[in-house]
């Protein structure tokens, strides 16, 4: 069984659903450790008073905000904690909406959610939002911070995303893009979207591995043995100047 | 102007379309900085070496992997950089998939690819490819190298442009085997009482409706910190115990709904409580010293307030 990171509540109206959360994703990246070239030391990172150039023990640091260059507003631990409000563990359910109407975009990090106690209460909700198409939307506070969340039914189980808010999403009418002349003509559209459908597929994950991890790992492997390991060069692209060329060539190339 | 963070094309076929990229998320965490608390002093960050006891600089800092013997494998980044795939500036388009059969649960940072230059041609191939996967609700899975890592990324239109998110591994997606609860499907009508809550508490999706209430909170406290004020943290909601009977709570769930105390404003004396979250009537609450808060629900604390 996977390790809980959090136990808690979900509510909607007076029923009740008690619940873990589990991570739902991990980063597979190769991770490295600083280390000294000279003597393969490991590095620590100590940290230093900026005005005694001394080492400072972690309980002599505190958190800073800076209200004007140079003037900060000293928070201790608890004046944090009070922003994070008095939710507890309990995520309220406020409304439901329709899943197709939340762009992906919003979605932050996810996490599994389990059941906890009585999985009959779990498993009803959990029906219900598959059998509606909706999503439950609610606060959530985690670490001492609170989250917008959305709880989701996914396959067997329910996923809980913490979503970013609306003015931490840029918006298209942001980027000051440039518009064509003149539109796509339709013989262009036509070619483009044969194109699109000679490469289409079946989206499956597993076909897709990460090639740099296994780069990485395969650099491991040969600088173990010894090996001389040397640089590669990148190379540039070009332009298209002729789209309609370029998309005939392309049809006939697939 | 939005940072461009690379530049490249987006290739498909013998298409290229010059394009940049710019985050199409922004984090408006209030950031704080460490201080050293007797003097006030901002706190740096050094790197020593464990063994000499010395500061180390950045030129001498190599990136050390533990194999499975316990032995350390040594690299520099110049050496980590031979690795780097070779079509470092370009985004190739390997195959469209359907967007809805792409769970978000594989996307991970987003994006937006913008036409790099004004030229005629760019233009076109970008609003083309643009248009193209609007109608046919397709999204273009493709491959591109960052920094020093290479991406599976998924490109699809959004707000008419093209906008760009890494995708995760689908090893780095986990299994729900061992969460999922087993057992048979639970009653037929208790799935139902599930359903008619759940209509019932459903809207559209406006997400100009709910605000960072951490972030607010968390400019009031350093507020009064500036002018002096210590703040305590607010009492926590308990936990609710399930109820014995879930059929009889969702039951009553739907007639407090009915009766009008929550969602639609019936009361018409336009004070808008409906309209509140929880977590907002409680603050009134608390301010107000309602006996009992930490307990109700949101349809009590609106009764409450509003008595």
């Amino acid at each position: 069984m996977p390790r809980s990171i959090w136990n808690g509540t979900i509510s909607v109206g007076l029923a009740h659903v008690p619940i873990k959360l589990y991570s739902a994703t991990e980063s597979k990246t190769v991770s490295f450790h600083e280390v000294h070239l000279k003597d393969g030391a490991r590095l620590e990172h100590k940290r230093l008073c900026s005005k005694e150039g001394k080492e400072v023990p972690y309980k002599e640091v505190v958190k800073g905000f800076e209200v004007a260059p140079d003037e900060f507003i000293v928070l201790e631990k608890d004046e944090v904690a009070a922003a994070a409000g008095g939710r507890g563990k309990v995520i309220e359910i406020e409304e439901f909406v329709p899943d197709d109407e939340i762009d992906p975009v919003f979605y932050e990090k996810t996490y599994y959610v389990g059941w906890r106690d009585d999985d009959e209460v779990y498993r009803v909700f959990q029906e219900a939002l598959k059998q509606t198409g909706r999503v439950g939307i609610g606060r959530f506070t985690f670490h001492n911070r609170e989250y917008l969340a959305a709880v989701r039914a996914l396959g067997d189980v329910l996923a809980l995303h913490t979503m970013r808010f609306h003015d931490e999403i840029v918006r298209g009418s942001e980027l000051d893009v440039a518009t064509p002349g003149k539109g796509a003509a339709k013989a262009e559209i036509e070619m483009a979207s044969q194109l699109v459908d000679s490469l289409h597929r079946d989206f499956d994950p597993g076909e897709y591995e990460d090639s740099y991890r296994e780069a990485v790992l395969g650099l491991i492997a040969r600088k173990a043995k010894g090996e001389e390991i040397e640089p590669e060069a990148d190379e540039p692209e070009e332009e298209t100047s002729d789209l309609m060329a370029a998309l005939q060539a392309s049809l006939k190339g697939s | 102007m939005a940072r461009t963070l690379w530049s490249g094309s987006l290739s498909f076929g013998l298409v290229n379309v010059p394009i940049r990229l710019t985050s199409a998320a922004r984090n408006l965490d209030l950031r704080f900085r460490q201080l050293h608390e007797k003097d006030g002093a901002l706190i740096e960050q050094r790197r020593f070496c464990s063994q000499e006891d010395s500061e180390v600089e950045w030129e001498e800092v190599g990136r050390g992997f533990e194999l499975e013997d316990g032995e350390q494998v040594v690299l520099t980044d110049e050496e980590l950089s031979s690795v780097e795939p070779r079509k470092t500036r370009t985004i190739s388009v390997e195959a469209f998939v359907d967007l809805e059969d792409v769970d978000p649960i594989y996307f991970d940072h987003p994006w937006f690819l913008t036409p790099s230059g004004d030229s005629e041609g760019t233009l076109r191939a970008y609003g083309l490819l643009t248009e193209v996967m609007e109608s046919t609700g397709r999204a273009a899975l493709g491959r591109f190298v960052m920094r020093t890592k290479e991406y599976l990324v998924l490109v699809r239109p959004r707000d008419g442009l093209l906008s760009l998110t890494t995708l995760r591994f689908h090893d780095e997606v986990r299994s729900t085997d061992e969460i999922a609860p087993g057992g048979r499907k639970p009653a037929k009508s208790k799935i139902d009482g599930a359903v008619a809550v759940i209509e019932s508490l459903s809207t559209e999706w406006e997400p100009e409706r709910y605000t960072d209430c951490y972030r607010e909170r968390l400019q009031g406290v350093i507020e009064d910190k500036k002018k002096g004020k210590r703040i305590k943290a607010p009492e926590q909601v308990e936990e609710p115990k399930p109820a014995p009977d879930l059929m009889a709570a969702l039951q009553e769930t739907l007639d407090r709904m009915g009766s009008g105390a929550s969602k639609k404003p019936a009361r018409g004396n336009g004070d808008g409580l409906e309209k509140l979250s929880r977590e907002e009537l409680y603050e009134r609450a608390q301010a107000e010293d309602v006996p009992g808060r930490s307990k109700m629900s949101k349809d009590e604390l609106i009764a409450a307030l509003d008595g």
